[in-house]
């Protein structure tokens, strides 16, 4: 009787997670620390440019994103599709506000000053040194200049004189 | 009878706890925040619009050097001098020739001699960029790369006409 007994609790194995929680824990840490660096809202739409020299976001505080689209015929088809379904035909700069996403089209550049000087004045009264706003253009690598030189210059005309190009470092 | 009681006590005093469901928690968390970093990877290159910081109407000692961009691609330095070819757009983003469309190592170095003529004469150096209305904004963003890797970043930025 007592030989069955303990040959029952021989075979109830037991492994001490205490050390992989340990470890666990200390990844997720890592981790989070390095996601927080950039929490810039970003469109799925926008295919980055590449910089061969280009420095780390350290802080997305102030930056105020304007998103800049190619033409329909430039984007793949899963793109295409994605903008469609996102944005109405003719819009070619986006922005977000933290709630919404708003679409502009090429004529609506008074629109796009008024909402890069709103977004100006919401980081002015967070209290933040106005030479760290800054204009975040995350512009498609196949948008005309023209368009992401338009945004900039509604930027400047919102008192916005930093700019910021968003990039990917260049593979090969 | 008192042996099996003393083994009821210690059973009891050895509470367990079960922690597969928190490292289940733990693995997902670990696995969003792996799959957030590895998309955030975002890059900038900054600049500043010239006339900005200071207010003073008096013309900057040393000529802005400058930068035309053609809708091709092709890059000129200060008028003619011709920097970069026109841009390939069949080039795969992960060989070592797009790479090299993306390095103009001779626009660089003529920036890298403006910067340093700027600081012989104690001013800062500043570029104006003038790009075609249709440029791809890849290769504005070549040009921005090499203006940061020459340590300049007052830039001016103009669209030129349509030809």
């Amino acid at each position: 009787m007592a030989k069955k007994r303990r040959e029952q609790e021989e075979t109830k194995a037991e492994l001490n997670m205490s050390s992989m929680m340990d470890a666990c824990f200390l990844l997720i840490i890592f981790f989070v620390v390095n996601a927080s660096q950039i929490t810039v809202a970003k469109d799925p739409c926008v295919k980055m440019p590449n910089a061969v020299t280009c420095s780390e976001m350290k802080d997305a505080n102030g930056c105020v994103v304007v998103n800049v689209f190619p033409d329909a015929e430039k984007m793949d088809a899963r793109t295409a599709s994605k903008f469609g379904e996102m944005y109405r035909p003719g819009v070619v700069w986006s922005v977000s506000d933290g709630a919404k996403t708003i679409g502009y089209s090429a004529e609506q550049t008074q629109d796009l000053t008024d909402f890069i000087t709103k977004q100006v004045e919401m980081w002015k009264a967070k209290n933040l040194d106005p030479a760290q706003i800054r204009l975040y253009v995350r512009g498609d690598k196949d948008a005309p200049w023209e368009r992401s030189a338009t945004a900039i210059r509604c930027a400047a005309a919102a008192g916005l004189s930093n700019i910021v190009f968003g990039t990917l470092p260049a593979k090969g | 009878m008192a042996r099996r009681k003393q083994r009821a006590v210690e059973e009891e005093g050895d509470p367990e706890m079960n922690m597969s469901s928190m490292m289940d928690a733990c693995f997902l968390l670990l696995i969003y925040f792996i799959v957030a970093t590895s998309l955030v990877s975002e890059k900038r290159l900054s600049v500043s619009l010239p006339g900005s910081s200071s207010g003073s109407g008096t013309p900057p000692p040393l000529e802005p050097g400058r930068i035309k961009v053609e809708a091709s691609g092709a890059i000129y330095w200060n008028g003619e001098m011709p920097m970069g070819g026109a841009m390939n757009p069949t080039l795969d983003p992960r060989t070592p020739e797009y790479r090299e469309e993306r390095e103009l190592r001779e626009l660089v170095e003529a920036l890298k001699n403006l910067a340093e003529a700027a600081k012989a004469a104690d001013t800062n150096p500043i570029v104006m960029v003038e790009g075609a209305a249709a440029t791809p904004h890849q290769r504005i963003v070549d040009v921005m790369a090499a203006l940061s890797e020459a340590g300049i970043n007052t830039v001016g930025l103009n669209t030129a006409a349509q030809e």
